[in-house]
């Protein structure tokens, strides 16, 4: 079997290479059917690749431990479910994940686009097949994952606190994400290459883009969630370089988003949605080399290996090519168009798109800070923190205004008398809600009490944005309220999903503001029968359980808690010992509040043989609204991303108006 | 050329000018992070770092009632030189002879004395192999 999935990859390459030559060569001489036999060797990879995957898969639910990555990630207890998430869990799996979702992304990208934009498509294809090349070559020659043994009785089994169900969904979410990036970036390669410098690429990826950012988003949602009810420190986000890895391609990838529409409408910023491309794409290939070549300090290590040297050098590879391209085709990425006024809506999206980089840059800089202080002073200085939150409110809470403004403000040219009325109703509803909010005692922060001002503006923005399109339809002839608003949705789904998208990063913000600039903390050493305090919560230890579960002992200290003299009933927290593992983990209590969006969240620190608890008690006001944000975001871009037919010609028209003079 | 007066360049050269500018200030008024240094390159060193380490026992001690007392040495070099420290607080779930934290803190009278609450421990190697000479 083994030999199968080996033999599967090689002709994976063999199909890569050849889809990178033969395509090359079909684009640059104008070989018709050379191009298409190129077209047709990206999917057959994909064929092979997913041969491969079916050969590992099936070795790891037959918990065949000849296979070394089998045994190494997996074990014979492990539930079923796990088995599978041990695919992405390990690096050969991983990466043969990301070729799986590459060819799969590359073949679907390049069949559905081949009809009617046939000479850009031609340079995609060889973009495509130098990048699958680059991981099929990794597959075959550094990161085998069909290397066999002798099969071992059992295998080592997997980390305890990756036996959880957020671990089927996170790294596969993230990868989807890193992985979608590539079809912008072979397109934008791919219309450099041809020539063909017009905004039909990105009306071909305008999607793709979505998706992968899409998942991007939900797949960091989920692993801070993850990190808030299972590792238990309080927090759901700690800057550690991994994380930021997945956040600044994100980032960076919102810029372009954004930036596309200026494009979209105006043809201007050409050469800067390149450049976006080609950083969120590096981005996202630099995060791999982090996480798997350990040359940061991160909480978490994953197997360090050789293939950081080989990630460096292709991100260095496509780095210089692609700013090569796009110097070499300067001429024709000038604007038509350009700016008129800096007080326009497509200067607002500048600014945005100037702060997302800003923001995305200084993370880049953290990340990298220890490795240049190293090389520079001989030491590795490490910037905490600190560091992050000060560029995070300099950067983010202007980002957050921009969201109101950003999407009335009038294109081209905006007058300030416009723009007072327009912003009458918001300003006044921000104004009322900072000096509410003052009153309630919401000073203590700043940077918090300018969060909700500013979100209350956006709120008031996308509330009247809505209210007047509902309105107009209803005047239309629509028959009733909601009718008149889901057609205008229907009608308008990129500008009103956007809207959703937009209500969702309030609420994160919202979330994010309440549970780190206005959380509580208190800490306790009881005994049995003594109460805490905290807020209007009292919290009484009940007493402790011992309990053997199927794979660990599960003690647990239990509390009775009321708050303002009424009673929420009990909560548990305690420890997990691991027999097998020999490993603990905390396992804490959160209460949450439905109505009010806070969280009590209990530590149990230390348990002493004598039954004395040392517990940690965090009240977090409003952090369940990040979550309430992950759906409202998924719900926001679901809207933009459904097929629309008629919006699509649309833009396939605009187009071809732009696009001939500018190219010719 | 009449390029030039494009108030797109404009805006972007002051964007760029703000953010060099807010970055100067913020190093200036932080001074930057803490050096992060392995036990053995901690001698003489009388300010604030980050030390990480590889836990060596005994640890002894109540981190939450006058503090935790255990050694650090060098992760991955034979070198047996260990600096004790003294941590109160918090005490993350991994953390055991044998693992791998980091903690901020300095140096006083030849005791590392860690800042309450800021030890953090490094996930045992996620699904790696078990490496040889790693106790855990």
């Amino acid at each position: 079997m083994a030999e199968l999935g080996r033999a599967a990859l090689v002709v994976s390459l063999g199909l890569s290479v050849y889809a990178l030559v033969a395509g090359a060569a079909a684009a640059h001489l104008g070989r018709r059917r050379l191009a298409f036999s190129a077209q047709n060797a990206l999917l057959a990879a994909f064929a092979s690749t997913l041969i491969a995957s079916a050969v590992l898969l099936s070795a790891l639910l037959r918990n065949d431990f000849s296979f070394t990555y089998v045994a190494r990630t997996t074990s014979e207890a492990l539930p079923t479910a796990y088995t599978i998430s041990a695919f992405w869990g390990g690096q050969e799996g991983s990466l043969l994940l990301w070729l799986l979702v590459l060819t799969g992304f590359a073949a679907a990208a390049v069949r559905l686009n081949r009809g009617w934009a046939r000479d850009l498509i031609v340079w995609v294809v060889p973009v495509f097949g130098a990048v699958s090349t680059f991981f099929a070559f990794l597959l075959v020659a550094v990161a085998n994952p069909f290397a066999t043994q002798a099969a071992p009785a059992d295998g080592l089994g997997m980390t305890p606190s990756l036996q959880n169900p957020y671990m089927l969904a996170h790294p596969p979410l993230l990868y989807l994400g890193y992985v979608g990036l590539t079809v912008p970036f072979a397109f934008a390669i791919g219309a450099l290459l041809s020539g063909r410098t017009d905004e039909r690429w990105l009306v071909a990826t305008r999607r793709w883009t979505l998706v992968a950012w899409t998942a991007l988003g939900i797949g960091q949602l989920l692993g801070a969630h993850w990190a808030y009810e299972e590792v238990g420190w309080g927090g759901y986000y700690a800057w550690d370089p991994v994380e930021n890895a997945a956040l600044m391609p994100w980032l960076a990838a919102t810029a372009f988003l954004h930036s596309v529409m200026i494009q979209e409408k105006r043809g201007m910023l050409r050469v800067w949605n390149v450049l976006l491309v080609l950083l969120a794409f590096s981005l996202s290939l630099f995060g791999t080399f982090l996480t798997r070549s350990g040359v940061v300090n991160s909480i978490h290590s994953f197997t360090q290996s050789s293939i950081g040297p080989w990630f460096l050098a292709f991100i260095g590879v496509v780095v210089t090519v692609s700013l090569a391209l796009v110097f070499w085709r300067l001429p024709r990425l000038r604007s038509p168009t350009r700016l008129e006024s800096a007080i326009s809506r497509e200067a607002a999206f500048l600014y945005n798109n100037l702060l997302l980089l800003a923001l995305c840059l200084t993370i880049f800089w953290g990340v990298v800070y220890p490795l240049l202080s190293e090389a520079v002073r001989g030491e590795a200085v490490v910037l905490g923190r600190e560091y992050y939150d000060f560029f995070l409110r300099i950067f983010g809470l202007p980002l957050l205004l921009l969201m109101g403004i950003g999407p009335l403000i009038a294109w081209r040219r905006a007058s300030l008398r416009s723009l007072l009325t327009t912003f009458r109703w918001p300003t006044g509803v921000a104004f009322v809600t900072g000096v509410v909010l003052l009153a309630l005692g919401a000073g203590s922060s700043v940077p918090g009490l300018i969060a909700y001002t500013f979100a209350a503006f956006v709120v008031a923005t996308i509330t009247l944005e809505f209210v007047r399109g509902t309105r107009a339809r209803k005047a239309l002839g629509a028959t009733s309220w909601p009718g008149a608003f889901s057609s205008l949705i229907a009608r308008n789904r990129r500008r009103y999903g956007g809207y959703v998208v937009h209500a969702a990063i309030v609420l994160l913000a919202i979330g994010v503001a309440g549970s780190s600039a206005f959380d509580t903390v208190a800490e306790a050493k009881l005994t049995r029968g003594q109460t805490m305090e905290i807020g209007d919560y009292r919290l009484q230890y009940r007493e402790l359980d011992e309990r053997i579960a199927a794979n660990a002992t599960e003690i647990r200290a239990e509390l009775a808690v009321t708050r303002g003299g009424r009673d929420l009933g009990t909560l548990e927290a305690g420890k997990n010992a691991y027999t097998i593992e020999e490993q603990v983990s905390n396992e804490v209590g959160i209460r949450s509040d439905l109505l009010t969006g806070e969280d009590l969240f209990v530590i149990a620190e230390q348990i002493d043989p004598d039954g004395t608890v040392y517990f940690r008690v965090f009240v977090k006001p409003l952090v369940n609204l990040i979550w309430l944000a992950g759906l409202v975001f998924l719900l926001g871009s679901l809207i933009t991303l459904w097929p629309d037919a008629r919006e699509q010609r649309r833009l396939v028209e605009r187009t071809r108006e732009i696009g001939v003079p500018a190219t010719n | 050329m009449a390029r030039t007066a494009s108030p797109a360049r404009l805006v972007i050269a002051l964007s760029v000018a703000a953010v060099l500018a807010i970055f100067l200030l913020y190093t200036s008024i932080a001074g930057g992070g803490n050096p992060s240094l392995a036990p053995s390159e901690l001698a003489g060193r009388s300010g604030e770092v980050q030390l990480a380490g590889l836990v060596v026992g005994p640890v002894a001690g109540d981190a939450h009632a006058g503090g935790l007392t255990f050694r650090l040495r060098d992760i991955g070099e034979k070198s047996s030189k260990a600096v004790s420290v003294r941590y109160a607080g918090s005490v993350p779930d991994l953390f055991k002879v044998g693992r791998h934290i980091v903690v901020d803190g300095r140096l006083q009278g030849g005791m590392f004395v860690a800042e309450p609450g800021s030890m953090i421990t490094k996930c045992p190697s996620k699904y790696a192999p078990k490496q040889s000479g790693d106790p855990a």
